[in-house]
């Protein structure tokens, strides 16, 4: 078969397997990123490399997980390359149910006994996002993994390509250092001050 | 015989991040919900970490849509990917 028509029909097998996964590719780029355009940048750089190695995708296997997976790859590059994102704060460890805790010491009224949830319910996305962004990279990229497709341990282990245990203990501390950092930027953008009684 | 027939608190607060995930067997799962039914403080630190993580997801599911020619963006780009291919093969061979 000549290269062009056989070129031709990867390309169009290709983007048979990727286009019904765009929306969740952009969802996850874009929670990455924070950015619109940067996202778009990301996923059309993840396109062109896995192309490039689409030789190497086993059909029948899970084209979802090998996209994320080139995408990831490139996000971290792209945060070495520009010594970014670990934005993160010191987020030392935090013990269980920070936020809960914090809610309740700083005194915030709930009429259903959960104050936490006052706060949650008070923040933007974009200060969610910016607490995502916070954590150490390594837990950001499991916890947009988490957040933002219903992915089950095993499958964002096969994207990360690591043990399930690595997910689980990532996603475990992950959580209570989100809530550590979810606390701060209520605190500085005033969510807190303006639910105190 | 070794079958527990009932968690501890402290058993069942090691486990709530996967219960919430379903990531247990049936009979842990079982085990939890046994245990929250008669225990109300750990069903009220359930309520917790399950009301925390659905406002999440639901709030960071919130994206932008995707633009409508992004896909059409990187067919171009595809196909800009393929005309240099041939060159890179020409040259290595």
């Amino acid at each position: 078969m000549p290269d062009g028509v056989e070129k031709q029909s990867d390309a169009e097998a290709f983007e048979a397997l990727l286009s019904p996964i765009l929306d969740a590719a952009f969802g996850m780029a874009f929670r990455l990123t924070r950015n619109r355009d940067e996202a778009e940048d990301l996923i059309q750089d993840a396109a062109v490399q896995a192309f490039h190695g689409f030789h190497t995708f086993e059909t029948g296997t899970n084209f979802k997980a090998w996209f994320f997976r080139i995408l990831i790859n490139i996000f971290r590059k792209r945060c070495v390359r520009r010594k970014r994102a670990p934005e993160c704060t010191a987020l030392d460890d935090a013990p269980d149910l920070y936020l809960f805790v914090q809610a309740s010491q700083a005194g915030i009224e709930a009429p259903n006994s959960n104050p936490a949830a006052i706060v949650l319910s008070r923040m933007s996305e974009a200060m969610i996002a910016e607490a995502i962004a916070a954590l150490p990279e390594e837990y950001q990229v499991v916890a947009v993994l988490y957040f933002m497709d219903d992915l089950r341990y095993e499958e964002i282990a096969e994207i990360l390509m690591c043990p399930i245990g690595t997910v689980r203990s990532r996603l475990h501390r992950g959580r209570k250092l989100l809530q550590k950092a979810l606390w701060q930027i209520a605190e500085e953008h005033n969510v807190v001050g303006g639910l105190k009684k | 015989m070794d079958r527990v027939d009932r968690y501890t608190c402290e058993q069942v607060f090691q486990r709530l991040d996967d219960y919430v995930d379903r990531e247990l067997t049936e009979r842990e799962m079982e085990l939890i919900r046994e245990h929250l039914a008669i225990c109300e403080w750990c069903a009220s630190t359930y309520r917790f970490q399950n009301g925390m993580l659905q406002e999440l997801k639901t709030k960071l599911r919130r994206v932008p849509s995707v633009a409508p020619d992004l896909m059409s963006r990187i067919h171009r780009a595809l196909e800009k990917a393929q005309a240099e291919t041939p060159a890179q093969e020409g040259d290595a061979g």
